[in-house]
């Protein structure tokens, strides 16, 4: 073929080599400001009173490693300890920590700072340390130890006294004000590589409304969206990205119940129209569910059936002739959650059964969102179990059957109303790359850069 | 490295000795087939006895309904397999399936979680009872198998591995491949190729004191007068020439040469002389200073191309000889390309993507630039020529599995080594990217 032949056909395609996006490396430099709702107080990972969500524990992993991370199919990765091994009765753990890693005010890690640090955020456990490495002895059989290791309340931490915890992540606190701003700036000697950004600044306290505003406004990169408003703000041109279904909404009995309770409570669960709330008020985001993990996650959860039964409902509310008016509190801040309330008390009502909305926290029941802390199932279910005052799980790890049996008795217990699995939605401005949004809907800006950026 | 799988012969090998070649496809072929087949036949039978059993130990012997249903990425085909499996097992255990309403009813669910396959039996018997039984097994870790897209540009697998990959360097005697060595970021893997398979022959430790910086690269170059050198951001390592393979890292900002080819005289010199147009073979060397803790180069060059001894921050260049003169093209970190021809500098901003790598051939100009192109999870690759500087494509874009980690120009000059990285599996996957010319 002549050259100009061959230039001929050449100019044919110039066109689509140039509406191609031009793939680039990653740029340094440039501050990614980012909007939350949840408003910590204290940024300690081991500090539980501040209560949890994917974005508290995505902004823990930004200055915080844990030992182990679990990887997009569950299974434990190396992260501060380079390799593991068990006893034969998984109830003695010894894992070898890595050389040449640094907290951010340059002390080394050591296997004597780890030890201290997860046996202040475990007390239950026995945690002992040699030269290279860490054991950590249970009182019982533990499959799933390296999940727990996992979570970011098992980040390794340093305090000093008189400061906060540093940690060994990739980013360190320049300005922390409690519960409104944080700004935090690039480790230059991370032990896994000076992240891109120059900084982050996390605006806290954010409503999904003021999240938007800013994000519209160009004041904020990154911002959470509310299940509700996904398909809107998708619908606009927007960028968005969802996780699986991670966060449990549910209805929480406040006590156990009682033997006269119990009709009433099932009445309440076959009396909620899971379905058309999904397709009204959640605009068809999440799933429907009345079991407490999601089918991705166990692999089961259809055989928890979400249809209402208002009959069924109507025969356990017979079954007790007394008037009763149960109080149900929400989030007051959260619209979705007043009108999600006052759908189920219809609901109720047409079972026969009374319910009032309320903000008081002192309430019968209590709609909430739990963030699935992690993606091993059993960690999952025990860690719901503990935060809101449910039965502690009897075992742990085992066959799919034994889990079903686990969750089945959380179910029995009737202190629990599972109505959906909601994902994890984030809004994204276009110079942002490389962010990971994780199956657990956690994110990690630790490799992300702006495309606007200058080295 | 984890796992790490030899794809495919690469193509010097059949142009210079199709004997040898075959020697070596011919068995991954046999091996490939039977790979692929022992994928499609996996054994359900014992999760499907082991149902059918606790399905049994419920209802006991005699007649159901039963219904099989996918919830899961089991393909249609498993799908048959199992529901005959599940129906022949239950019969094993004294179940009879019958269509009869009056008989318990069994739907069998075939779902799946994370890790795992779960089957679940939900039993509701005549009189009103309930229960469930399940079974899981684990799932094989996704394999994803894609299509090549034979057209201009070629790209033949080279390796595949868990490891990041940072650079491949196949090692010729003649023209014949006789190692490969492949770059991560702890060490360089050294193959050997015995009995028309690469065999593993030694593992060389990339010693370091500094923790690398993210987005880390590396090249892989043959020696002069040793097997090969690495050059890593603030590490050179060279190999050494003994008979038991040594490995000497230090720290060193030394800078890296940016043209492959065999060196005389402060010339890189490229093989082949059937080049198009009068193009050159034979090209000025230059090397550039890289970033120690980023993943540029610093675009202080050495000895420099003509009066410019620096450009602007630069992640890759590209070189275009033409007959009176030598064109280099600067990827710069600002998202230009840079074309300084020793007098002048030019900066466009092109739809070119970071990485830039020349490679010679028989076809058109003779000297054409890959480059990369994102897409949504995918990269692709295209050529390009630059006639009167001006970015013209010359071959169809190919596409890649997974976003493109590194582009090398190889030592001879006329192929390319690209690296990808699917995010779904993690695998990193090396190719040689060859320029066919169109007839």
């Amino acid at each position: 073929m002549k050259h100009s032949a061959w230039l001929c056909l050449a100019f044919s395609s110039v066109l689509l080599g140039a509406l191609a996006n031009a793939a680039t490396r990653p740029q340094y430099g440039g501050t990614l400001r980012l909007a939350m709702r949840s408003a910590p107080t204290s940024l300690d990972p081991a500090d539980l009173a501040q209560g949890s969500s994917f974005s508290t524990s995505s902004v823990s992993g930004l200055m915080f490693d844990t030992l182990v991370t679990l990887n997009r199919s569950g299974r434990a990765e190396a992260r501060l300890a380079v390799s593991w091994q068990a006893s034969p009765g998984m109830q003695r753990w010894q894992l070898r920590l890595r050389h040449g890693v640094r907290f951010h005010d340059g002390t080394a890690l050591t296997p004597e700072i780890a030890a201290g640090s997860l046996r202040t955020a475990n007390p239950a456990w026995n945690v002992s340390f040699d030269a290279e490495s860490i054991t950590i002895e249970l009182a019982a059989s533990d499959p799933e130890l390296l999940s727990e290791l996992a979570l970011p309340r098992n980040a390794i931490e340093k305090k000093n006294p008189g400061s906060a915890a540093i940690g060994t992540g990739p980013f360190h606190v320049v300005d922390w004000q409690p519960g409104n701003k944080l700004t935090l700036g690039a480790e230059e000697n991370c032990w896994r590589g000076r992240p891109f950004l120059d900084g982050i600044e996390i605006e806290m306290g954010r409503s999904y409304r003021d999240q938007l505003t800013e994000f519209e406004l160009g004041k904020a990169e990154w911002i959470e969206v509310a299940p509700e408003q996904l398909h809107r703000v998708a619908s606009e041109g927007r960028h968005v990205e969802s996780s699986l279904p991670v966060e449990l909404l549910a209805i929480l009995f406040s006590q156990d119940a009682s033997s006269a309770d119990k009709s009433l409570r099932q009445a309440l669960a076959f009396s909620i129209e899971r379905g058309s709330i999904h397709s009204v008020l959640l605009q068809g985001a999440g799933q429907a569910t009345a079991g407490i993990l999601p089918s991705w996650m166990s692999g089961y959860g259809f055989v928890f059936p979400t249809d209402a039964d208002l009959p069924r409902a109507r025969q356990f509310r017979a079954q007790l002739q007394s008037a009763l008016t149960w109080t149900v509190s929400y989030d007051a801040n959260d619209p979705l959650d007043r009108l999600l309330v006052e759908r189920i008390a219809l609901n109720a009502r047409d079972a026969g059964l009374s319910l009032q909305p309320s903000t008081s926290t002192n309430a019968n029941l209590r709609l909430m969102h739990t963030p699935l802390s992690s993606l091993d199932p059993w960690v999952a279910l025990a860690d719901l179990d503990a935060t809101n005052g449910l039965p502690a799980s009897k075992a742990r790890g085992g066959s799919v059957e034994d889990l079903y049996a686990e969750e089945s008795a959380d179910m029995a217990a009737l202190r629990l109303i599972p109505l959906f699995h909601l994902p994890a939605s984030y809004g994204i401005a276009p110079a942002v790359r490389d962010w990971t949004l994780h199956a657990d809907g956690t994110w990690n800006m630790a490799d992300a850069w702006l495309g606007s950026g200058k080295p | 490295m984890k796992r790490a799988v030899y794809n495919s012969g690469i193509p010097n090998m059949v142009q210079s000795g199709l004997r040898s070649a075959l020697r070596v496809i011919f068995p991954l072929a046999l091996m490939t087939l039977a790979l692929a087949a022992s994928a499609r036949a996996a054994d359900w039978s014992v999760p499907e006895q082991q149902l059918a059993r606790k399905i049994a130990s419920v209802t006991g012997p005699g007649a159901i309904t039963l219904t099989v249903e996918n919830r899961s990425s089991l393909s249609r085909r498993d799908y048959d397999i199992i529901r005959n499996g599940l129906r022949s097992a239950l019969e094993s255990a004294a179940i009879k399936v019958t269509r009869s309403e009056q008989a318990t009813t069994v739907k069998i669910s075939l779902s799946e979680s994370l890790v795992s396959y779960v089957w679940v039996a939900e039993i509701h018997t005549a009189g009103g009872e309930s229960s469930v039984a399940m079974v899981s097994m684990p799932r094989p870790d996704g394999t994803v198998s894609r299509d090549s897209v034979p057209l201009s540009l070629r790209k033949i697998p080279l390796w595949t591995s868990s490891d990041p990959i940072l650079d491949i360097s196949v090692l010729e005697d003649g023209s014949m491949p006789t190692r490969l060595a492949v770059l991560d970021p702890e060490k360089i893997s050294v193959y050997r190729m015995q009995g028309g398979k690469w065999q593993n022959e030694q593992v060389l430790l990339v010693a370091h004191a500094h923790p690398w910086p993210r987005d880390l690269r590396g090249r892989l170059l043959p020696g002069k007068d040793h097997l090969l050198d690495a050059y890593l951001p603030g590490v050179i390592c060279h190999s050494g020439n003994g008979s038991a393979l040594t490995l000497d890292c230090r720290e060193s900002d030394d800078p890296w040469p940016l043209l492959s080819g065999s060196t005389s005289g402060g010339l890189s010199v490229f093989p082949s002389a059937s080049l198009a147009n009068g193009a050159s073979n034979v090209v000025p060397q230059l090397g550039a200073f890289f970033a120690p803790a980023r993943n540029f180069f610093t675009g202080v060059l050495t000895p420099g191309v003509g009066k410019f001894t620096t450009v602007p921050k630069f992640y890759s260049a590209a070189v275009l000889p033409h007959e009176k003169f030598t064109l280099w093209l600067f990827a710069t970190v600002d998202g230009q390309v840079h074309m300084i021809d020793g007098a002048t500098d030019q900066a466009v901003r092109l739809a070119l993507g970071s990485d830039l790598a020349s490679v010679k051939t028989a076809c058109g100009a003779g000297w054409q630039v890959l480059t990369t192109n994102a897409g949504e999870n995918e990269d692709s690759i295209r050529a390009y020529e630059f006639p009167e500087r001006d970015a013209i494509a010359v071959s169809p874009a190919i596409d890649l599995p997974g976003a493109v980690t590194a582009l090398w120009t190889e030592s001879r000059g006329d192929t390319a080594v690209v690296v990808t990285h699917d995010r779904e599996t993690g695998s990193y996957e090396a190719f040689r990217v060859a320029l066919s010319c169109v007839q």
